[in-house]
């Protein structure tokens, strides 16, 4: 959060820049089954965020050293595309990617019924191709997408979502500029089945009432987003005709 | 039907959704209990036999269990065994005391070599996992014609028919020989045309987004 | 990760080559369906979405502005790099690029670069102090055979949707990019003895060597590239450089009916 308190991200009528209302979010859509290559893939458009992820395993995990002998790890690589921000980025090592590749793995290896398949190893790829705020939240909802087109056993359906402050108020789904400009990011990756949460970063100044609205709001915009994938699991299996 | 693929009335469920309360009934593959209820782990169809729900997943990798029969590339050979890909998440393992020849010590590049196929059978999957592959019994062969291609494992059942009905029907139809196995592979031989027969199938059957639909197909393009 | 080549693959196309059959059906000079897709990348100051089959390859165009080479004060420039990332394929693995992804970055620079569609002096802001960089970045999400011809096609076709970004520089008020031509990729792999156009997954991994030829409009030849262990006579490479010609008109084709649209 940059702390620029003084732009102006609300407008008169009490609604947001875009027009949205606070507990609204950005306009989300799932695609299953975009890469061929791929055991199992998903296609998620989050606002002008594009995420997508492909799934390989479960395999024999090289090197050997990587096994665990009662469970599957997950290997998860969050990569943002050269073009997908305003200035390019290098391609190559990337401390934030690393990151978010580790919390996203950990993550996963909690939801996905890893005992199941030990000494294995399941890859998750994920591809950011366009990015305007919230991609490990998209990145999360793809791979959760990609993995249940795979057929990867889970407990629940991980959905990735933001909740976050500006001008003190607290929002659902932070576009680029809320997050440029805002006073808190609050990224969850949600199972909307159990009420658990698998996935958690953030940072910012929240009070605790703040943080417990933000949270409200992002199960909300949870189960919003886990009925958008369950239909597009559905589809995927009927052909469109959904 | 019995195998769970009777079409329209099948359930679609996703990983996390409730199925029902589990009074009474037992909890088959793809399915967790919780206080009382089901939950389906698997993107699938849901189904009920004798009482035990399950999940047949739209897509799965194929799982190595004893008494399987399947189709293995060599990957690795040792002076005394072999390492075979079978499309599962764990190598299997040929011993060269389960190979069907007299294998001498150092020589079972001679026998089978990095890229061959052959037909085996798993004769044990151990606690960790290590899947051991033999070569004796009848029909376990290295592969030296026709050409494999892939099929999706959960649906090879289907793809068989009881009895093999479906199998023998696609045989006398393409008049090609045709060995399926359970690892998701599928073997046939022939002259050109009889190959393009079984070609041109099987890239249709491959679209079928269940095991109904799979046997549907399968009845139009055979009867 | 070392692919396995079965035996029984290298010798069940060798079997179809004899009687000029291919393990899909098309014939020896049939490419599989292509579409095309342009200004799909909302970051991207030119974009293109490309799928051959079950290949699917994104390229997104960026700008800088750099000081030019002392002894090409007016010149701006071209990079075209490809990636090849593990989501495209099993057998792509993490790491600092392959050999593979430079070889492939580099022909399609190469086609682009040399047919001269790009006038390096239209990239001059200030001589001898600012000029344009161009850089074009490939992407490929899914690799089912012949991702080459897949990233030149969506590597011309998204410089030449580009927007120059002027405006977000401060160097005045953004227009098109200028782009005169469209060099267009054609490959050939070696599969069963001979050669045939645009290979599938199954092509690739049983066949021998590989040549890319890319044509610019006047069906010049702008770049060339063989690879893997093989070797081919001048009568070979007759024969398949005339087909490259109508293949490449034909994708040439699309992309102009892509902009018409």
């Amino acid at each position: 959060m940059g702390g620029y308190g003084d732009v102006q991200l609300l407008r008169e009528d009490g609604k947001r820049l875009d027009g949205r209302a606070l507990d609204e979010m950005r306009p989300v859509s799932i695609e299953v089954g975009v890469l061929p290559a791929a055991q199992g893939s998903a296609m998620v458009t989050h606002g002008l965020n594009v995420a997508v992820a492909a799934v390989y395993g479960p395999m024999e995990a090289h090197p050997r050293k990587i096994q665990r002998q009662d469970r599957a790890v997950i290997d998860v690589r969050y990569n943002m595309a050269p073009f997908s921000t305003s200035d390019r980025i290098r391609p190559g090592f990337n401390r934030r990617s690393q990151e978010i590749s580790k919390v996203t793995a950990e993550a996963l290896e909690s939801v996905v019924l890893v005992e199941l398949y030990p000494r294995s190893k399941i890859r998750v790829e994920i591809e950011i191709l366009a990015a305007e705020a919230g991609t490990r939240c998209a990145g999360i909802t793809a791979a959760t997408a990609a993995l249940a087109d795979a057929g990867i056993p889970m407990r629940d359906l991980m959905i990735g979502v933001a909740s976050g402050k500006i001008e003190n108020i607290v929002v659902l789904d932070l576009d680029k500029a809320e997050d440029n400009y805002g006073q808190a990011d609050l990224p969850a990756g949600i199972l909307p089945n159990t009420g658990e949460i698998a996935f958690l970063q953030m940072d910012g100044d929240l009070s605790p009432d703040e943080f417990n609205l933000a949270m409200e709001y992002n199960f909300k915009a949870a189960r919003e987003i886990h009925d958008i994938m369950v239909n597009a699991l559905k589809q995927k299996q009927q052909r469109g005709e959904a | 039907m019995s195998n769970g693929h009777s079409g329209a009335e099948q359930r679609l469920v996703t990983p996390g959704e409730a199925l029902g309360s589990s009074s009474g009934l037992r909890n088959g593959s793809g399915v967790v209990e919780r206080n009382g209820k089901f939950f389906s782990t698997k993107f699938g169809y849901m189904k009920n036999v004798n009482s035990t729900i399950s999940v047949v997943p739209t897509h799965s990798s194929y799982m190595p269990q004893s008494g399987d029969f399947v189709i293995g590339y060599i990957v690795e050979v040792r002076s005394n065994l072999w390492f075979l890909h079978i499309n599962g998440p764990f190598q299997g393992l040929l011993p060269m005391s389960l190979a069907p020849w007299k294998v001498e010590f150092g020589e079972s590049r001679k026998h089978l070599d990095i890229g061959d196929a052959v037909f085996a059978r798993v004769q044990e999957v151990d606690e960790s996992h290590n899947v051991v592959l033999t070569m004796k019994g009848v029909g376990l062969r290295k592969i030296a014609e026709g050409a494999v291609e892939a099929f999706p494992s959960h649906l090879i059942e289907i793809f068989l028919g009881k009895q093999n009905a479906n199998l023998q029907k696609m045989r006398e139809h393409t008049n090609a020989r045709i060995i399926a196995t359970d690892n998701g592979q599928i073997w046939f031989d022939g002259d050109v045309q009889a190959m393009r027969n079984v070609r041109d199938l099987l890239m249709q059957f491959k679209g079928c987004l269940n095991g109904s639909e799979l046997q549907s197909m399968i009845d139009n393009a055979l009867n | 990760m070392v692919e396995l080549v079965p035996s029984l693959l290298r010798q069940e196309l060798g079997r179809l080559a004899a009687v000029d059959e291919r393990l899909d059906g098309r014939g020896r000079w049939e490419g599989r369906g292509v579409t095309l897709e342009t200004n799909c990348l909302y970051n991207a100051e030119g974009s293109a979405k490309v799928t051959i089959g079950g290949t699917i390859v994104y390229a997104g165009v960026k700008f800088e502005i750099r000081a030019p080479w002392p002894d090409r004060p007016t010149q701006g420039s071209l990079m075209c790099g490809a990636e090849l990332r593990p989501v495209a394929h099993v057998k792509y693995e993490p790491g600092p690029p392959s050999p593979e992804s430079i070889e492939l970055g580099r022909v399609v620079d190469r086609g682009i670069r040399e047919s001269g569609c790009i006038d390096m002096d239209d990239l001059c802001i200030v001589p001898g102090e600012k000029v344009w960089g161009i850089m074009i970045d490939i992407h490929v999400l899914s690799d089912q055979g012949n991702i080459f011809d897949a990233c030149g096609l969506a590597a011309i076709a998204a410089l030449r949707t580009a927007i120059v970004p002027a405006q977000r520089f401060d160097v005045g008020e953004d227009y098109t990019l200028k782009v005169n031509g469209t060099p267009i990729m054609a490959s050939f792999t070696r599969v069963g003895g001979r050669f045939i156009y645009d290979p599938s997954e199954q092509e690739e991994l049983g066949g021998d060597e590989r040549i890319h030829i890319t044509l610019g409009d006047e069906g010049h030849v702008h770049s060339l590239q063989k690879g893997l262990k093989g070797v081919f006579t001048p009568a070979e490479f007759a024969e398949i450089f005339e087909v490259a010609q109508q293949r490449c008109a034909e994708l040439r084709n699309l992309v102009a009916e892509q902009e018409g649209n």
